[in-house]
């Protein structure tokens, strides 16, 4: 990963990721002055698998995680929100199942296709679990 | 029918890669159309204006309206 020093003004320089059209993207945390090893995508998401399994997981560790994750500029991946919705039920929390679910589909800004899909991939877990979607319950019409 | 996986990741940072470098040549641009069009003229019509400006000659035109305290028209 390379950075280009792209000057907008004589006084402002921004250090971004050079442009190109299909879409080069920095990784989350990553400093163009930095050399640590940048973590893969495929690592990230084993990451955030890990922390929602944790069997004793209480209710400040999914509340965090969640928080945490909403904060990245991504929308999870499908096994993250499954290890998350399970951990959901190890905690006998279904409103925050269903609460982010929510979260997902406002993650998902403009691009209208990524909810669809999502909850696509998680029917099965959804039906294991008995979570009904925000759709499911009129929520998104209120 | 089942939906093809859409791109999850750096949307935001797509999104700003694409906005904001037009964001600043836009704001650039105003800021010279508002030089060009609005400073400007105005710097050169106070410019003309005090070219021929004779300071003498409008003092007493002012003087002679019996605008000053300080002085009373000439005359009186």
């Amino acid at each position: 990963m390379h950075c280009g020093k792209y000057i907008k003004s004589q006084t402002v320089k921004l250090c971004i990721v050079v442009l190109h059209i299909d879409g080069i993207r920095s990784p989350l945390a990553s400093r163009c002055y930095s050399h640590a090893k940048v973590e893969t995508d495929e690592e990230f998401d084993a990451r955030w698998v890990t922390y929602f399994s944790k069997p004793d997981i209480d209710a400040w560790e999914l509340k965090k995680g969640m928080n945490t994750l909403i904060g990245y500029d991504l929308v999870p991946e499908a096994k993250i929100l499954d290890s998350a919705l399970r951990a959901c039920r190890r905690l006998n929390d279904l409103a925050s199942a269903i609460r982010i679910l929510e979260a997902v589909k406002d993650k998902s800004g403009p691009h209208k296709d990524i909810y669809p899909y999502l909850i696509q991939e998680l029917q099965p877990t959804l039906i294991e679990l008995g979570i009904s979607t925000p759709e499911d319950l009129g929520m998104d019409k209120l | 029918m089942s939906l093809a996986k859409p791109a999850m990741r750096g949307l935001l940072g797509k999104r700003l890669r694409f906005h904001l470098p037009i964001a600043f040549a836009l704001s650039l641009v105003a800021a010279a159309a508002f030089k060009y069009g609005v400073t400007e003229p105005r710097k050169q019509a106070y410019a003309d204006f005090y070219k021929q400006y004779d300071a003498t000659k409008e003092f007493n035109n002012m003087r002679d309206a019996g605008v000053f305290e300080s002085v009373r028209p000439t005359g009186e």
